[in-house]
């Protein structure tokens, strides 16, 4: 843990040790097509600590992968571009810097797993190459002291025979291997922060299960902060300290993993959770979300989730937006009726 | 590889053998069905003795008695043709009854020269103009790459010879030859025609025109193969693994780009032995091109079988060398 604090003070000017690890602040992304600019996340604010893991979870178009590539500056612009907001990093905030420091901060700070790995890694290289490329070009370390560190992480990761796949291209490795690659490339140069963007979506469950203990052992063993970008509530449950539940671009509700299962302050979190399939309903019939998530470039007045909402009061919800309710610390929620629905009122 | 390898050169190998037979064969047909092309030896109206006529069969390889047999493959002959080139005996022409394979010595080298310039000029042409055009995608620039490309593939490559030759050539060699002098760089550069003394110098302008032909293609492709690169998941990866820009583009976009440019090349590398014929004969180049033309002109057979055969060859050999770069820039074909 000293030793993590160490890096980023050394490695990142006016760093400061007290502050939160990564601090979201008001985060706004726009996608300018056509010369319309479409918001598509709009004031997004969380903070994650370090050795903590936090859940993003939403629908796809929620915004949720938009905000972890704004946090990593690799947005691609044109169409999307970060209007507000403030990401910092120890205090210091990413998004005032110029390219060259935020490049720096990439890799060295802030990793990110995408989630495809196939189409994630460059077909072309090897993977030895593709990893030792970063100490190559962040410590302009020699090419065979690469190749060394990089069959050190893919053993690491717990890919048998690391000194001989160091040499095996994306395609000669399976699926879960393949994403291990991708651990493997994100850790490279110790980071503070991982993201992990829907890790385990392209791959089987028994897999799944894998890699989710890998990235939790690892984040334990580094005492890293941990972004989980996911779809799947069911896949954060055991890991994840933190939940951030994403809907059109807002975090609606955001409490800890134990307050978002046991007791939502949110209709589309109470919802989403409905959703999950379970062993003790065997037989009924599985509960879905109602239509479909708002086009970003047509939301709903109001609230934007009132036209799918159970508990919704016409009035109110489809013309005004709004607030975040505080049902407990640390417990919020994007909802008129937020304190009734974590009572279980309504 | 090593299989992938071997497997390639068989398909070479059999490709060069089916373009060949069919060569031989259409001439084969065209001899039985419009006649012994050895009466042309005489001069065509005249009926020559049939003893002297005999000779000329035999001198000419006609004298098989397949050729009087409409549809017959002639395989007895085709052998015999392989064999012979293979020793290096491509036969003598009918007019001046000079031998081929001496000619082959200078024109080879000299279509070579020249298609040296146009590939240079095209390559660096498309991939510039290529890669211009996708870091501006949509904008005005983007456009008049696109459009201007079109433009000047569309112009016919002998027209643009002519008007150069014609129009531009002169003016420009007697200002050059006015500042440099007639014997210099500058003063031989703008030639409206070849020169045998400034083998190198005066095959640059013909070069670069034929270097025109095929370049909306190739431009088109380089763009469309760098945008799929530029908006593909493992440059995003790239970005955020910390790299500067000029690495990205030079290991995670040229590289993957290559595969269809290089396809793209090896297309138009045939397509522009088309051009030669045309090239070579407005520039006065002694090459292939012009030999094939003047074979068809003067009905001299063997002029033209030979340079076909020349040509089958390159096409083949280019093909080849595609499919080996294929292999050496993506490990996926490879280890197929």
């Amino acid at each position: 843990m000293a030793e993590n604090l160490r890096v980023v003070g050394d490695t990142l000017p006016g760093a400061d040790l007290n502050a939160p690890l990564l601090e979201v602040e008001d985060l706004r992304v726009e996608f300018k097509v056509r010369g319309k600019r479409i918001p598509t996340v709009r004031g997004v604010s969380f903070t994650l600590e370090q050795g903590k893991t936090l859940a993003i979870v939403g629908e796809s178009g929620s915004g949720k992968s938009v905000t972890s590539q704004a946090v990593m500056g690799i947005l691609d612009s044109p169409p999307g571009y970060v209007t507000g907001g403030e990401v910092r990093l120890r205090g210091v905030d990413l998004l005032a810097q110029d390219e060259e420091s935020r490049r720096t901060v990439r890799a060295n700070h802030i990793a990110i797993v995408f989630q495809d790995a196939l189409s994630a890694l460059n077909p072309l290289w090897s993977v030895g190459f593709q990893i030792g490329e970063l100490f190559r070009v962040h410590r302009g370390t020699s090419r065979a002291d690469a190749k060394r560190r990089a069959i050190e992480l893919l053993d690491q990761v717990g890919i048998p025979d690391a000194k001989n796949r160091v040499g095996h291209y994306p395609h000669q490795f399976s699926g879960g291997m393949r994403q291990r690659v991708m651990i493997a490339m994100a850790l490279a140069l110790d980071p503070e922060v991982l993201i992990a963007d829907e890790p385990t979506t392209a791959l089987d469950v028994t897999v799944q299960a894998q890699i989710m203990r890998l990235l939790k052992q690892i984040q334990d063993e580094r005492n890293m902060g941990l972004i989980l970008i996911t779809h799947d509530l069911g896949v954060v449950a055991d890991v994840a300290d933190d939940v951030a539940v994403m809907y059109a671009g807002e975090i609606v509700e955001r409490a800890s993993i134990h307050d978002a299962f046991k007791r939502p302050a949110h209709p589309y979190t109470k919802a989403l959770l409905r959703a999950i399939p379970r062993v003790d309903t065997v037989g009924r019939e599985l509960e879905v979300i109602p239509g479909l998530p708002p086009n970003p470039a047509a939301l709903p007045s109001g609230c934007p989730f009132h036209p799918r909402c159970w508990a919704v009061d016409p009035e109110r919800c489809a013309t005004e937006a709004p607030p975040y309710e505080e049902v407990t610390d640390d417990h919020r929620s994007l909802c008129h009726f937020a304190k009734e629905v974590y009572r279980d009122e309504r | 590889m090593g299989r992938y390898v071997i497997r390639r050169l068989l398909q070479a190998l059999l490709t060069l053998g089916v373009a060949l037979f069919l060569l031989h064969y259409m001439m084969a047909l065209s001899v039985q069905i419009r006649g012994n092309p050895a009466l042309l030896f005489f001069g065509g109206k005249r009926t020559p003795d049939p003893a002297m006529l005999a000779q000329v069969e035999r001198l000419y390889g006609l004298d098989n008695k397949c050729y009087e047999r409409p549809g017959d493959p002639c395989l007895t002959p085709f052998v015999e043709r392989l064999q012979d080139y293979a020793s290096g005996d491509f036969g003598t022409t009918l007019s001046g009854n000079r031998d081929v394979g001496e000619l082959l010595a200078v024109y080879i080298p000299n279509t070579l020269r020249l298609f040296m310039f146009s590939t240079v000029t095209l390559v660096i042409l498309a991939m510039l103009l290529g890669t211009w055009a996708a870091r501006h995608r949509g904008r005005v620039i983007d456009h008049s790459v696109r459009g201007t490309t079109i433009l000047i593939d569309s112009v016919p490559v002998f027209l643009i010879l002519l008007a150069y030759t014609y129009i531009i050539a002169v003016p420009l060699t007697q200002w050059a030859r006015g500042i440099w002098g007639s014997e210099s760089f500058m003063g031989q550069l703008f030639r409206p025609n070849y020169s045998p003394d400034y083998p190198w110098t005066t095959m640059i302008v013909p070069g670069i025109i034929l270097g025109t032909v095929g370049l909306a293609t190739l431009t088109r492709l380089v763009r469309a193969s760098q945008l799929e690169n530029l908006g593909s998941d493992f440059v995003r990866t790239a970005k955020a693994k910390g790299l500067k820009k000029a690495r990205i583009t030079v290991v995670h976009v040229v590289r993957n780009s290559m595969i269809p440019i290089i396809t793209g090349i090896g297309y138009l590398f045939a397509f522009m032995l088309s051009g030669a014929v045309l090239t070579e004969g407005v520039m006065g180049i002694p090459g292939m091109g012009r030999m094939i033309f003047q074979g068809v002109q003067r009905q001299e057979v063997n002029l033209v079988i030979v340079g076909l055969t020349v040509s089958a060859v390159v096409v083949v050999l280019v093909s080849l060398a595609v499919d080996l770069l294929y292999a050496a820039l993506d490990p996926r074909i490879r280890y197929e």
